[in-house]
């Protein structure tokens, strides 16, 4: 087994990371659609013109297997007093050299064999590099905890700070248990009960997807109508002088047993990602732990986080309750190397929780700063944006309308007046969809408003759910202030705030304010001395 | 030591009263340039489908997009005219600003756009010219903050583009020191719950 107080050696991973890597090239496989579509398409060809092609299948698979022992031979890391040392690849061969001081958490992801064998696979996120590169599969425990306070010890006032504290030990000298204790500290901040889970499942909207597509593998199946049908002969011999009542018994009970089989799944989906979600406080960062087979741990410094999303779809709305993301730094163009991998880090998720524990959560992620912002979509603070939007929507709206119009309409025109009856009937159809499109943009502007204080925005939006997105001004990277001739005529503007992990916009709020509210930002941003990331 | 005093939000420099720098003149031409070359191209394409629709042994596929050549002819001739007097109106409309702290771009004539990016979210700049930009002796200057695909500021001097992004870098390096010096300052007392 992996002794992490082995410094300065290389060492392999355990075998069962081939496993891993196994995965991992199925899933950097099946990522592309096109590719899929492409594969397996042509070799549907070519077992249909060559039967003994089908011979590629178990080829693929074994070639597979391979690659992931490959893979899992040629990987070996080692571990410095202040950094780790990765070195991968087969054919094209990578090294990575992390300082411990530039990975800003430690995520870890265990699968079911994983956590039967007491392994775990380390994710050293580094908001910026090339993420795939920083993982460690199948390692134990005791080097994930090991890696966790070196990390918390490379930066200070960082969550395993404490590791200093704890008997006076310093940081370069903190053996695992010593890091296990540190991390059992950790304060609960939230934990998830069993209908708490049931309610994420109830909300998911899913559900209408996988109501379609039961019905669809039942027509496929053809055991819908058919099964009905037959089920109510048979019951109409059985019962034969109360046919009516079975018949109607018998569709409800099919029914209600379609209806059970999509909840069991979008349930037992949520059971699956989210059992035993528990959320915790360690010093300065979050980390939440949640999975019924794969337990999925992310650890988010809380410096990092970048902006806090509260979001509410309709069937969440009647079980009052949200959804939090709270969104780290993505892509530090000057940290990563430019246009190889996605460096999104892991975004930390409460998947349900009240309106009281969300904006306690943004009073611990904001701390003192933006005490007048609140996360709650129905707060009375929140001003509207000027309600000319809803005239710029309802044109946008018709406008697509009337470009889908133009396509279903103009084949009809025939002859001569193929021209005119075309376009008259363009404009017929683009006239007759300004009163729903009116309504549609009615609806979207009563959820578009903004909040502000002398410290952060918080923007509302949505449909028929409800969505803030709230920050703080120092973590601005870009401030915009757009104009169209619209907004122009009637003193309004665009905000949009480029954050590190994406853009906040407000439309048509005045114009006076929009300006104000950016050299605000800017003041902000620019006279910050605190870490923003 | 480290001092931040507040600041009244009516004494905060406006971005609205700036006196905004304009792109290299040469930068209409180079626009013009490029954009008759695109429809030179596009007109070449015409011109030989034309050609071919004329010709006695023209198949009916050729013969029927012959039908449309009047009115590619009508665009190829607007887009041309467009092209020339576009950049004419656009370019007097973008200009850029460098202040002590950031640096703002606008641009737009019916949509129209002011940007501010402060130096010090600047991650790394770039400077970048195409055979056409080196032609007029322009270049572009892109700054990269965190998070956006970078922002970029076409039709600079290639003098002007070079001395921008070394004054840039500088200030990020200054920003950057000044972070770490107020981070030192500030981590004996900074408590640990203190939020993001």
């Amino acid at each position: 087994m992996l002794n992490p107080s082995d410094p300065g050696v290389w060492q392999r991973t355990s075998p069962f990371a081939i496993v891993f890597f196994v995965g991992r090239t199925v899933r950097n496989f099946a990522r592309s659609i096109v590719q899929l579509v492409a594969t397996f398409g042509a070799l549907a060809v070519l077992i249909e013109r060559k039967p003994a092609a089908i011979l590629v299948i178990p080829a693929a698979i074994l070639a597979t297997i391979a690659g992931g022992v490959l893979q899992y031979w040629f990987f070996r890391f080692r571990l410095e007093e202040d950094r780790i040392l990765i070195r991968q690849g087969v054919f094209q061969k990578t090294s990575l050299d992390l300082p411990f001081d530039r990975v800003q958490g430690i995520n870890v992801e265990r699968s079911l064999i994983d956590r039967i064998l007491g392994l775990v696979t380390v994710s050293l996120d580094t908001a910026g590099s090339v993420t795939a590169e920083g993982q460690l599969p199948s390692v134990s425990t005791d080097l994930a905890d090991w890696l966790r306070t070196r990390v918390g010890a490379g930066r200070p006032g960082r969550s395993a700070d404490a590791a200093g504290d704890d008997g006076g030990q310093p940081a370069d000298r903190v053996t695992p248990a010593a890091a296990g204790r540190v991390r059992a500290r950790g304060e609960v901040v939230l934990k998830l009960t069993a209908g708490d889970i049931i309610r994420i499942g109830l909300a998911n909207r899913n559900i209408v997807v996988a109501a379609a597509f039961l019905g669809l593998f039942g027509e496929v199946l053809e055991i819908g109508e058919d099964v009905v049908e037959s089920a109510v002969e048979s019951a109409e011999a059985a019962f034969q002088a109360a046919d009516e009542i079975v018949r109607m018994l018998l569709v409800v009970g099919f029914v209600l047993g379609g209806l059970t089989l999509v909840l069991a799944i979008v349930i037992g989906g949520a059971f699956l990602r989210h059992h035993d979600f528990t959320l915790w406080r360690e010093g300065t960062a979050f980390r939440s732990r949640a999975g019924l087979l794969t337990q999925k741990e992310v650890v988010v410094e809380t410096a990092k986080i970048q902006q806090l999303t509260l979001s509410q779809n309709l069937l969440m709305r009647l079980l009052r309750g949200f959804r939090l993301r709270a969104l780290p730094a993505a892509l530090l163009p000057g940290q990563g190397v430019e246009g190889t991998g996605i460096g999104m880090a892991e975004v930390l998720e409460v998947p349900f929780l009240r309106d009281a524990k969300a904006e306690e959560m943004r009073s611990r992620v904001f701390g003192s700063e933006g005490e007048a912002l609140t996360l709650l979509p129905r707060d009375g603070a929140f001003v509207r944006v000027s309600p000319h939007y809803i005239r710029a929507l309802t044109l946008r709206i018709s406008a697509v309308s009337a470009l889908i119009g133009a396509h279903i309409l103009v084949p009809f025109g025939v002859g001569a007046g193929f021209a005119l009856g075309g376009t008259a009937g363009v404009i017929i159809w683009w006239l007759a969809s300004i009163p729903p499109a009116t309504l549609l943009a009615w609806q979207r502007w009563r959820h578009q408003a903004y909040l502000h204080d002398d410290d952060g925005l918080a923007s509302r939006s949505g449909f028929f759910g409800r969505k803030v997105d709230a920050f703080l001004f120092r973590k601005a990277q870009s401030v915009s202030v757009r104009q169209s001739p619209l907004q122009r005529r009637k003193g309004l503007a665009t905000l949009q705030v480029q954050l590190a992990c994406g853009q906040v916009a407000v439309p048509y709020m005045d114009h006076g304010v929009a300006c104000r509210l950016r050299d605000h930002m800017l003041y902000r941003a620019e006279s910050s001395r605190r870490r923003w990331h | 030591m480290f001092v931040n005093p507040e600041v009244p939000p009516d004494a905060l420099p406006s971005a609205e009263d700036l006196d905004w720098q304009p792109l290299h003149p040469r930068f209409v031409r180079r626009l013009q340039t490029g954009a008759i070359l695109r429809i030179a191209v596009l007109a070449a394409a015409a011109a030989t489908i034309h050609f071919l629709a004329i010709s006695a042994d023209a198949g009916p596929v050729i013969r029927g997009v012959a039908g449309l050549l009047p009115a590619t002819w009508a665009v190829v001739a607007v887009l041309s005219a467009w092209a020339l007097i576009w950049p004419m109106i656009a370019v007097p409309r973008r200009g850029y600003v460098v202040r002590e702290k950031d640096i703002l771009h606008r641009s737009g004539v019916f949509w129209r756009s002011v940007k501010a990016v402060p130096f010090n979210r600047v991650q790394h700049t770039k400077t970048d010219s195409g055979p056409l930009d080196r032609r007029f002796g322009l270049a572009n200057l892109s700054v990269f903050p965190a998070g956006a695909g970078g922002h970029k500021i076409r039709g600079l001097g290639a003098d002007t583009a070079e001395e921008l992004r070394v004054y840039v870098s500088a200030r990020i390096e200054a920003e950057t020191e000044i972070e770490a010096e107020a981070e030192t300052e500030a981590e004996p007392d900074e408590p640990a719950d203190e939020g993001c």
